[in-house]
């Protein structure tokens, strides 16, 4: 309704004035529209419009590319993404405009950062946090920071060998890339809570919370994570909410309270089904059938795992199958049921073929 | 012959487990620059 009224307002102005303008004003306000309705797709389509008609305000331009880079990075085109976020810095530096450029440095961060070019993504990032801090912007200096810990958190994820440690025993060049996230976190979180601003606090608290994780500070996850939860119930966000329980389960885990990790399993596993998304239910029941199995509780351990197989199938996922039947395997020996061992096992030797994985295929052999 | 290969808690969970909060995108927002800039002076045709 805001936007009808806005444009009945505008219409006949601009149409009197300039009539090229106002066509290409709709069309971005169009796009902005969608976009905001959640229909990245179809708003690309008004903003490239727009940008065809074209437009002599330049700041528009610098909106309209900022947008349609967005709209691109919700879509996971990270390379569209990446060109018209440099076309929307480029112009906002010609234009003089200061806190345009640091928005769109922030982007081009965010947006370098998922392509892994995390040097780069830095550079960025420490862009927007300059300019935010020279214009006194508490909230782009403090999303600055975020966006930074984001960065070397990423970086740290990738430098550490693809998952192949666990948390906390990863090399010490990792750890230091580790810990600078981890103090970009808190810096962001001194800002938002003086902000009291509780949204942000919530994201900084999750991803603090899986930084401590990975540096193998368990405890302090964990008081991250209840914190992150706290905040997601008192926005009734069920995403958020699923994402804490799915952590704190992580680093129960890995405290060894084995039972307590289970809870918050389940509790990952009933807002998932809530949420209808059937990727993370696999997953919980995945986590479930390993805690299980660490409480020698192989009856609750298959139950999940068969869960968690059939889920995969119904997805082809074939590797998740695939560490379905390994796990299976394992519960039917530990009971001694030694045919469905076997025939998991096989299972599992005929998946790893078929996805090429190697490991997976000497394990199995063994 | 099957041997028993209880998953230890370190082989289970690794890095690619963990949930990542969202990114905060910057936005330009195309109407609040258009009503910042021109609602103040529209004259509106009676």
């Amino acid at each position: 309704v805001e936007y009808s009224v806005f444009l009945r307002r505008i219409k006949p102005w601009f149409f009197h004035f300039h009539r090229m303008e106002a066509s290409c004003l709709e069309l971005a306000l169009e796009g902005e529209r969608l976009c905001k309705s959640g229909d990245c797709r179809a708003g690309v389509s008004f903003f490239e419009a727009a940008v065809q008609v074209g437009t002599e305000d330049l700041k528009t331009l610098s909106a309209i590319y900022s947008q349609l880079g967005n709209a691109y990075f919700y879509l996971h085109e990270y390379t569209k993404a990446l060109e018209y976020h440099h076309h929307d810095l480029t112009l906002a530096r010609a234009i003089g405009d200061r806190l345009g450029e640091a928005k769109a440095s922030g982007n081009l961060g965010n947006t370098l950062k998922v392509l892994g070019r995390f040097d780069e993504a830095i550079v960025c990032c420490e862009r927007h946090l300059n300019i935010s801090r020279e214009l006194h912007d508490q909230v782009g200096e403090a999303r600055a920071l975020y966006n930074l810990g984001n960065v070397y958190h990423a970086k740290g994820k990738s430098i550490s060998c693809s998952g192949a440690q666990d948390p906390g025993e990863f090399p010490e060049e990792v750890k230091t890339v580790l810990q600078k996230a981890a103090d970009f976190y808190d810096a962001n979180l001194w800002i938002v809570r003086e902000m009291g601003d509780r949204a942000a606090q919530g994201r900084a608290y999750g991803n603090l919370g899986n930084t401590h994780y990975l540096l193998g500070n368990f405890r302090p996850a964990v008081i991250s994570h209840e914190q992150r939860l706290l905040i997601a119930k008192e926005f009734g966000d069920k995403a958020a909410e699923r994402r804490a329980y799915s952590n704190l389960g992580n680093a129960y885990i890995f405290l060894g309270e084995f039972e307590v990790a289970a809870e918050h399993y389940k509790k990952t596993l009933q807002l998932a089904r809530q949420l209808k998304d059937r990727a993370v239910e696999a997953q919980a029941c995945y986590s479930l059938g390993n805690t299980y199995t660490l409480l020698q509780d192989y009856e609750k351990a298959i139950e999940y795992h068969l869960k968690h197989l059939m889920i995969a199938q119904e997805l082809n996922d074939s590797v998740g199958e695939g560490r379905a039947c390994w796990s299976l395997g394992n519960a039917y020996t530990a009971l001694g049921n030694h045919d469905q061992a076997m025939h998991f096992a096989e299972k599992h030797l005929e998946i790893s073929r078929e996805v090429g994985d190697r490991s997976g295929e000497l394990t199995a052999r063994m | 012959e099957l041997q028993s290969k209880v998953v230890p808690s370190k082989q289970m969970l690794h890095s690619d487990d963990i949930e990542m909060e969202p990114e905060t995108m910057e936005t330009k927002s195309v109407t609040d620059y258009f009503n910042k800039l021109h609602m103040g002076s529209i004259v509106y045709p009676s």
